[in-house]
């Protein structure tokens, strides 16, 4: 598991509707502001690089000092977005195609309006279990 | 490293411009301005100011398309360890501003600047530019030459064609330097060195290697010049001849340095003709550079070049590339050892950044160059990062609103009612409030070093106001202390653009939202039911009247909120409003009414709230409350602060259209009196009601109409008092009388009083909505119309509701009604009188009393017997007044009963009062003889012939379904007349409403009251005309009335009136029976004898007629004896059988007469 990890999904509209710090090191409050400023600004990396591959895994798309941002792009524009600094990029591959799956199950509920905040608890846990598994 | 550096760099010659003596900081901005309008000068321009001294070294130099560049650097800058490597690091040109009112001295100013150029030991020329001497320091000047160049006063045309002149000179003296520098470059040789150099020990093989290495760099520095005098080509020559120089003696850094001013030559000398070979070119070159630098310590000249090649690709197009760039360029950042050096780093990514239109990403770099200035700890530092984080604050969606321009916000998604989901969703784009509320947290911190009280105002209220639910309510009381701290610092009346708590207008509140009328009238019938408006939400305002408008605050902090003033903001400046001071606990919602005056006609726009709080002025807008409910409902936005605040009772309205209309009458009321009218069931009393114009205009035209439940409780108004004092002027007052009734409590109400009441307590009941209201609308006077023609606009009328708070007590109550029925004989006389025309003075003749009593006993005329008729009310008093009962009827006077009237008595029939005492029950019994009942009149059945013109309107009555209409009509009819009347006290009285129980009582025996048997019978003694004195007797009441002598022959005769519309067909019989009810004219005993046929008479009787049967009495014993006649009706019809309540059509029916009475008195 890496040391290091925040995963984030951002709405289409820009808006962050699911966070988790996933790593194993210790939580420090401005290490995870500094995790969000880092993943919110590669969203201008991802807004242009969506649209040069089909690949929904856009793999490593920016990194700030030792942390990478990888990020997986769904059909309806939403970002899954992880921080991470460990290089195992078949394993964050599975861990967004898991997560995506979850995320899939979640606006299949008629209840959840697409584009606002994620709060199921089960799909944390679910994230937290992924991240274990494959981070 | 330098900010702000490009491949052109190279080309630029440094000038640094210093400020001599004292400048005032705006006119120093404007001399620099001027001067960088002088950035590029053309070969072509300063060819007059040249002379060649010696043949210059610059073979190449584009005289006609070349030129020279400035870079002028404000205050100088230190020397760099570097500007040998790089010429262009030289400050190579000193320009003096010196500005003359504030230096008088010239001399001073001279040598002030020539101790100043002192510093830079580089420059190559110095000039001193004195702008707006007087006119003796014009002389003075003149007389100095030198370096001192004087501007005199002129026009800024002038000016500025005087300063390019002078910085032509500049030019070209500079061109004459360079030259004459590289002449002696070339023939003597310099020792060139950078501080990589120093470094090293001086062994003699490092004294032979740089002696190697000496022309290298001489050729690659004389090649720097080349491309500062403007000449690429030359400069590519020494470039060329350095390259292949330092590749022989490895040195590398000298090799990059020579590339890349290759690469800068080749740029200057295609200038303007960019295209993708160039493109190619240069990246690949540069490539190279970056290559070379990386073998060498120190990084900062690969940044630097690497950040030159972005800079030169920095396209939409090569995003990916830039972006490659830079993430390298950022990742060297780490082996930045220099604070300052990483800071300019940041700088430029998030400038490239910026340029490639990637607003977060340069943020972001932005946010790491201010962290960089927050570490310094200064306050010049906190300053700088206080401004690059408010660059930043657009991107992380936390600006605030001064900043935000009007028309951005003007786009109103929220003046669209509609909003899909998916634009409120864009509402709030980009909330990533973790990184927003740090922003704004160092905001704060680095305003408060700064010392910038009004931005750290602004940030500690947009934390408050956005994240309050994710601050600790110790936090927000550090924010409110941050505020109130702020404030403190701020002048009095400090505006700010960012509100700091949030609050919601919730509804209008208006004496009339009503419609203008289109007609004269007030109301026109025609215009009353359609909408007057498209738009739903339209509101009149009246100029000089007061008008509130509900606003709902929140305080969802922890701490205690003073709200110094709040009023409403009017765009438009026809408004005045009223502040008020509010004070929020903890934790609290409250809702306020703002209220103001519309001082002009017009149309007024409310777009929030101006709030004084924490020391500072700020506007709330309603509409940033209304996105944010918005949001919260869609689950967008933190918290909703009015649900947190245990709010929600009012419903958030949008603003309306306001427009203001001129002046209107102002019609107030008050009911005299105490407010409420506390009234008993049923009771009746007359209110007044003041009214006074507070307006400045008279009321012309008034109307009065009732509106509310119950309103049937108004039995009059005076309207007509109202209106004869119109015309109503300002001030002027008038009362007017309205008669109430009260109504009775309902089902429900009157358990609740029955609960209340066990102990006999008053039960007041005052529940709203019950009331009516008057409706009171009025108008002033129609405007003046000067031109008939132009379609004048009405002014709107006005609306005053006036209610009247009725409060009904429980009064009397009313236990059962029942019918009482008596008959009593008649006695047999001479005359029928039942059968035409029977009047109660009649029976009075008959019963010969004058008593009370004796006057209900009542002749049924139909029936021919005396009968007595009551309907018995039981009713109690459970309250703890005394009522009195009075029982009226009302008579009938109707013009109908042209025939069978009983009465022709018009007046009231008043009875006897009745009291019934507190807990108490008591009976009131109401005659019902005195009515005509009209069922029974031939006017009502002419009436039905009418309608119904075969006749057979009884069958239709009897048999079809509309009898019970036709019953309930009649019995209404009844009951209308009969009034049960109280009183209880000294003024209260009223009326019991006792219809529905009186409907009840009369409805199992309707048919009784109200119905006449199908036929009549009637008994008559026969007197010969021949006995006059009998005749006279009889007509005296005492004597002799109806009283038949025994062993005497009487002749009488009986009458047999058929009632209905058809032929009836019977058997008459006659019996005669003494006291005892035994027949006396048939068997052994009979005491009785008789002349002419008693039973079986068969007779048929035509519609409506009579028939007489005459026969001969002869009794024998005096005493009482009753005649009953009984006809058994052949032939019955549905009617008959109907009346007769028999269902079978094969029974006979029979048809029974009253008993008539004869008294047979013995001869004495």
């Amino acid at each position: 598991m890496a040391t290091t990890a925040c995963f984030i999904i951002v709405s289409r509209n820009d808006i962050p509707i699911y966070e988790a710090e996933v790593g194993s090191a210790a939580k420090r409050e401005d290490a995870a502001q500094l995790h969000q400023f880092v993943l919110h600004a590669a969203l201008d990396i991802v807004q242009d690089l969506a649209w040069t591959t089909s690949a929904m895994f856009l793999k490593a798309i920016d990194r700030f000092n030792d942390l990478v941002v990888s990020v997986y792009v769904t059909a309806g524009h939403t970002r899954l977005m992880l921080l991470h600094d460990s290089r195992n990029d078949d394993g964050i591959k599975s861990f967004f195609q898991e997560v995506h799956e979850l995320y899939i199950r979640i606006l299949l509920n008629p209840l959840y309006l697409p584009g606002s905040r994620i709060t199921s608890s089960h799909f944390d846990t679910k994230v937290r279990a992924l991240a274990r598994k494959y981070l | 490293m330098e900010p702000g550096v490009s491949i052109e760099t190279s080309s630029m010659i440094r000038v640094a411009v210093l400020p001599i003596g004292e400048v005032p900081p705006t006119l120093l901005r404007d001399y620099f301005s001027m001067l960088l309008r002088y950035q590029t000068i053309l070969l072509s321009a300063i060819s007059s100011f040249y002379t060649e001294h010696q043949k210059s070294p610059f073979a190449h130099q584009p005289w006609d398309s070349g030129s020279l560049r400035f870079k002028f650097i404000l205050g100088g800058a230190p020397p760099s360890p570097w500007e040998d490597f790089q010429s262009n690091r030289k400050i190579l040109a000193i320009i003096g501003i010196c500005h003359c009112p504030s230096s008088p001295d010239l001399d001073t100013v001279v040598s002030q600047f020539s101790a100043a150029c002192k510093g830079f030991s580089s420059a190559l020329v110095e000039r001193c530019f004195a702008f707006c001497p007087g006119d003796s320091q014009l002389e003075d000047g003149s007389r100095k030459g030198g370096n001192l160049m004087l501007f005199p006063p002129a026009d800024r045309d002038t000016q500025e064609l005087h300063l390019q002149t002078m910085m032509q000179d500049i030019a070209a003296s500079l061109l004459m330097k360079f030259e004459k520098w590289v002449l002696q470059a070339e023939s003597t040789g310099t020792i060139l060195k950078t501080p990589l150099d120093s470094q090293s020990s001086l062994s003699s093989e490092e004294v032979i290697k740089a002696k190697k290495r000496r022309l290298g760099r001489a050729q690659k520095t004389i090649g720097d010049y080349c491309l500062l005098a403007g000449s690429p080509v030359d400069a590519n020559a020494h470039y060329t001849t350095a390259l292949e120089l330092s590749r022989l003696t490895g040195d590398f850094f000298w090799l990059a340095g020579a590339l890349e001013g290759g690469v800068c030559a080749l740029l200057i000398d295609r200038m303007g003709q960019r295209d993708s070979v160039l493109e190619d070119e240069v990246r690949y070159r540069y490539q190279s550079v970056i290559v070379h630098y990386r073998k060498v310590s120190p990084i900062t000249f690969e940044l630097e070049a690497t950040l030159k090649l972005a800079r030169f690709l920095c396209r939409r197009e090569l995003a990916k590339e830039v972006v490659d760039l830079l993430t390298t360029a950022a990742d060297g950042a780490k082996s930045l050892i220099d604070a300052s050096d990483r800071l300019i780093l940041y700088v430029e990514l998030a400038r490239l950044y910026g340029t490639l239109g990637y607003e977060r990403k340069a943020a972001f770099f932005s946010r790491q160059v201010a962290q960089l200035y927050l570490q310094q700890e200064n306050r010049l530092a906190a300053i700088s990062a206080m401004h690059v984080l408010a660059l930043t604050t657009k991107a992380y969606r936390v600006q605030s609103t001064a900043s935000v321009s009007k028309n951005e916000t003007g786009s109103g998604l929220a003046d669209n009612t509609k909003m899909l989901h998916q634009s409120v969703v864009s509402l709030f784009e980009s909330q990533w409030s973790t990184l927003q509320m740090v922003v704004l947290r160092e905001i704060l911190l680095s305003a408060l070093r700064a010392g910038d009280p009004l931005a750290a105002w602004s940030a500690a209220a947009r934390l408050l106001r956005s994240y309050y639910p994710l601050i600790t309510p110790a936090g927000q009381n550090g924010l409110a202390s941050a505020l109130s701290n702020s404030a403190d610092r701020l002048p009095s009346g400090t505006r700010s653009a960012d509100p700091a708590l949030p609050f919601r207008n919730s509804a209008k509140e208006d004496w009339w939202a009503g419609s203008a009328p289109s007609g004269p009238f007030i109301y026109t019938p025609f215009t009353k039911g359609e909408p007057n408006n498209n738009s739903k939400h339209e509101l009149i305002w009246v100029v000089g009247e007061l008008v509130e408008v509900l606003v709902e605050l929140a305080n969802p902090c922890g701490f205690d909120l003073r709200v110094d003033s709040i009023y409403l903001s009017v765009n438009s400046r026809n408004f005045d409003p009223f502040p008020v001071t509010v004070n929020l606990p903890t934790n609290s919602s409250k809702v306020i009414a703002l209220s103001g005056i519309p001082t002009a006609v017009g149309p007024v726009t409310i777009h929030g709230c101006t709030v004084h709080c924490f020391g500072v002025i700020t506007e709330h807008l309603f509409k940033d409350v209304d996105n944010l409910l918005l949001g919260a409902m869609q689950g967008l936005v933190l918290s909703d602060p009015f649900r947190s605040c245990g709010s929600g009772k009012l419903k958030n309205v949008s603003v309306p259209n306001i427009s203001v209309v001129p002046p209107l009458p102002l019609l107030v009321s008050h009911i005299v009196g105490d407010g409420a009218i506390i009234l008993h069931e049923g009771e009746i009393r007359d209110v007044w009601i003041h009214l006074a114009n507070a307006g400045t205009v008279s009321v012309e035209q008034v109307h009065i109409s009732l509106s509310g439940k119950n309103q049937d409780s108004v039995i009059s108004f005076a309207s007509e008092t109202l209106k004869s004092a119109l015309p109503l002027k300002p001030g002027a007052e008038v009362t007017i009388p309205v008669t109430l009734k009260a109504w009775r409590l309902g089902v429900g109400d009157a358990d609740i009083a029955g609960g209340k009441s066990a102990f006999g307590s008053i039960v007041r009941h005052s529940k709203d909505g019950h009331s009516p209201a008057l409706l009171i609308h009025y108008s002033g006077p129609l405007s003046n119309s000067k031109d008939p023609q132009t379609n004048e606009t009405i002014p709107p009328g006005k609306r005053l509701v006036v209610p009247l708070q009725i409060c009904v007590l429980q009064g009397l109550s009313f236990v059962k009604a029942q019918l009482l029925l008596m008959e009593i004989p008649a006695h047999v006389g001479e005359s029928l009188p039942q059968l035409a025309h029977v009047n109660s003075h009649c029976s009075e003749d008959a019963v010969g009393s004058n008593s009370e009593i004796d006057k209900l006993v009542k002749i049924d005329p139909y029936r021919g017997s005396w009968g007595l008729r009551f309907l018995e009310l039981e009713l109690s008093n459970p309250t703890d007044v005394v009522f009195d009962i009075t029982v009226s009827v009302q008579l009938d006077s109707s013009s109908n009963d042209d025939s069978h009237s009983v009465d022709k008595d018009t007046s009231e029939y008043g009875y006897l009062t009745t009291r019934i005492d507190r807990d108490l029950s008591a009976r009131v019994l109401i005659p019902l003889e005195h009515f005509k009942l009209p069922i029974l009149d031939a006017s009502f059945f002419a009436k039905d012939d009418q309608t119904d013109g075969v006749g057979s309107c009884r069958s239709a009555i009897f048999s079809e379904k509309n009898t019970n209409a036709e019953l309930n009509a009649s019995i209404k009819n009844l009951i209308s007349k009969i009034k049960v009347w109280w009183k209880s006290g000294r003024n209260s009285s009223g009326e019991l409403n006792i219809k529905d129980a009186i409907h009840a009582a009369l409805r199992s025996s309707v048919m009784d009251v109200l119905l006449p048997d199908p036929l009549t019978f009637g008994f008559r003694l026969l007197r010969s005309c021949s006995e006059p004195e009998d005749f006279t007797a009889q007509a005296h009441p005492f004597t002799s009335k109806g009283s038949v002598l025994a062993h005497d022959m009487t002749p009488m005769e009986v009458t047999v009136r058929n009632n209905t519309k058809d032929m009836i067909k019977m058997n008459l019989s006659i019996a005669c029976r003494d006291v005892a009810g035994e027949s006396c004219v048939e068997g052994a005993k009979a005491t009785v004898l008789l002349a002419g046929v008693l039973g079986g008479i068969a007779m048929e009787v035509p519609p409506l007629q009579e028939i007489k049967h005459s026969f001969s009495l002869y009794f024998l014993v005096p005493g009482e004896y009753s005649l009953v006649a009984a006809a058994m009706i052949d032939d019955a019809n549905d009617l008959l059988r109907a009346r007769a309540r028999t269902d079978s059509p094969d029974e006979p029916i029979l048809c029974r007469g009253p008993p008539f009475h004869v008294r047979v008195v013995g001869t004495l």
